[in-house]
């Protein structure tokens, strides 16, 4: 099955009820199935291509998204927080000929950037989708391929996580599970729905005939009043609830009847969890953990031991098998650090185009996470860094890496390094550290960062050094690169 | 009321969030163009806050009092009054 397949269903079953809300709209199972079926008629030419997705949040982008899926096209939301450039260097690695975008996008962005498709279909909330070209081309593409997300590629190498149908609604179909979502619920979509997490609330909640109430994190009034209307279920990235928490009045006031708050894409830290209890008394706390390459979840911590053991991931959704395994692919026992591993129908089919980068991630059935973690003798299991240096920045898993060489290629600059820092909202942010080169300019860095990377990679502040960050075995790594740093602060 | 905007011009430009060369008209949306996110805004805000020494009730963070240059004078204006 399809997940647009369930929207028909509940078409069928409970036509009126609402399926999406946004702002003063609404729009019923009935009316959301039919809309879904229009614009299937402008894609019905087009047999199981590419079509990249350029659209804002809204109720349209999840329209447009479930008729990509109906026509049995391929989906390729584009992250629209990322600049030009990121979005032109994953177009160019998916060989994308097809796109559909929002009159609001296509302005924004302006002709010369469509100009390299075959198809242009461009949608607003009262057209079905109209062609500023068509040309279709046959495409070679995984049979099991459905969605395509990108976990990372605002600098280096773009990675597409290749999704099938089996993939979400097994995914779906756990997360139901352990959040109980029924048709009675309406959750609460206010981050981007062009990532995992983003987009398994839309399909969680629509395989379970219940609503989605559809916003964004930008105003905060905006954002209170439509956790206020009703919603029964908020998700949030740790950074989205420290944002919240600074209005403590107006968060006790309109969490006051959500039945959950769930979270995903980093870890909820103590003062989180003792803020919301504190505001929010009879709330469910639900902290999640997941990789795209796992379509969204792996593990939850059950409410019930969230206090005792938030410093943990807890265990896996249902459906899934988690273990830690050494480097020779073994299970290690409690209390012994190795790489988590995961299996179920919840793991992805590959990267696309990227068979080598696969057989790196997927080795005998086994997701390899990355991420370093030990068992605890009840089965829960707590995380312990990663493998490689990946860095969580403002809730996103970035390549400090591909970032500092982005910077070095393209400015007056002899190297850089990045440094994880502390934030007050995005828990995490950067700094950097550059030896300069002759013409190094501050404001020219910080402009470039600004136009080139998304808001949340932007460096709080810039410091130059005269040498490398090397440890003492003479090597760089985050490590090294955050020692220097301390070291350079204090004598500041 | 020129002089606000010409410090919130400022501030997003010497902030990198815009460039030197480009303009800004009173109406365009900040979020929809993409020139601020929302940690982005929240700095703004604060930013906003100590440079008139008001402060900003959290339900006039809406669209219609931050997401243009018109808007966010205006609602100085009327908090600084």
């Amino acid at each position: 099955m399809r997940i647009d397949a369930y929207i028909a269903e509940y078409a069928r079953k409970i036509p009126q009820n609402i399926a999406l809300e946004e702002g003063k709209n609404s729009v019923s199972y009935s009316c959301l199935d039919n809309d879904i079926n229009t614009i299937v008629l402008t894609l019905d030419d087009f047999k199981h291509c590419r079509f990249a997705i350029l659209a804002e949040s809204g109720m349209l982008y999840v329209k447009v998204l479930m008729a990509v899926y109906r026509s049995t096209n391929i989906a390729v939301p584009l992250p629209i927080e990322f600049p030009k450039f990121s979005l032109e260097k994953i177009l160019y690695t998916a060989h994308i000929n097809n796109i559909i975008t929002t009159d609001t996008q296509y302005s924004r962005f302006g002709e010369d950037f469509f100009e390299r498709f075959g198809t242009v279909i461009i949608i607003s909330g009262s057209t079905s989708g109209e062609f500023l070209r068509k040309k279709i081309e046959t495409e070679a593409n995984n049979p099991e391929l459905r969605l395509v997300l990108y976990t990372s590629g605002t600098t280096g190498t773009p990675k597409g996580v290749m999704l099938s149908d089996r993939n979400l609604i097994a995914n779906a179909e756990s997360i139901i599970k352990i959040l109980r979502i029924n048709s009675r619920d309406k959750g609460a979509l206010v981050i981007s729905p062009h990532h995992a997490f983003g987009n398994s609330i839309i399909n969680s909640h629509l395989m379970a005939g219940s609503s989605v109430r559809i916003g964004n994190m930008n105003f905060i009034d905006s954002v209170f009043s439509l956790i206020g209307s009703d919603v029964s279920i908020f998700y949030g990235v740790p950074s989205t609830y420290r944002i919240l928490l600074r209005y403590l009045e107006r968060f006790r006031k309109d969490f006051s009847n959500v039945r959950t708050a769930a979270s995903a894409g980093g870890g909820m830290d103590r003062s989180i969890v003792k803020e919301i209890r504190e505001l929010a008394p009879d709330i469910e706390i639900l902290p999640m953990y997941g990789q795209t390459e796992a379509t969204a979840r792996l593990a939850y911590l059950p409410a019930e031991d969230v206090d005792e053991f938030i410093d943990t991931i807890g265990k896996a959704i249902p459906g899934v098998i988690l273990d830690v395994f050494d480097s020779e692919y073994r299970p290690v026992k409690p209390g012994i650090t190795g790489e988590l591993v995961a299996t179920g129908d919840n793991i992805m089919l590959g990267y696309l185009d990227d068979e080598i980068a696969t057989e790196k991630r997927i080795i005998n059935g086994w997701l390899h996470t990355g991420d370093l973690a030990q068992k605890l003798p009840n089965g829960y299991i707590r995380l312990l860094g990663r493998k490689d240096d990946l860095l969580k920045i403002g809730d996103h898993r970035v390549n400090p890496r591909e970032i500092e060489r982005n910077i070095e290629e393209n400015n007056e600059v002899s190297r850089v390094f990045v440094v994880p820092v502390h934030h007050e909202l995005m828990g995490t942010a950067i700094s950097l550290m550059v030896i300069p080169a002759e013409g190094t300019e501050i404001e020219k860095l910080f402009a470039f960062c600004r136009k080139s990377l998304p808001g949340y990679l932007c460096p709080r502040e810039i410091l130059f050094i005269d040498h490398l960050p090397l440890s003492e075995n003479g090597k760089i790594s985050n490590r090294s690169i955050i020692e220097e740093y301390k070291h350079v602060k204090a004598s500041m | 009321m020129e002089q606000i905007k010409n410090d919130i011009v400022d501030y997003l430009k010497a902030n990198s969030f815009m460039d030197n060369g480009s303009s800004l008209k009173d109406n365009d949306s900040l979020t929809q163009n993409g020139i601020i996110d929302s940690i982005g805004l929240l700095e703004l805000m604060d930013y906003i806050c100590e440079k008139y020494s008001i402060e900003i009730p959290e339900d006039m963070l809406t669209p219609e009092n931050f997401d243009s240059l018109q808007g966010i004078t205006n609602m100085i204006t009327k908090l600084a009054k």
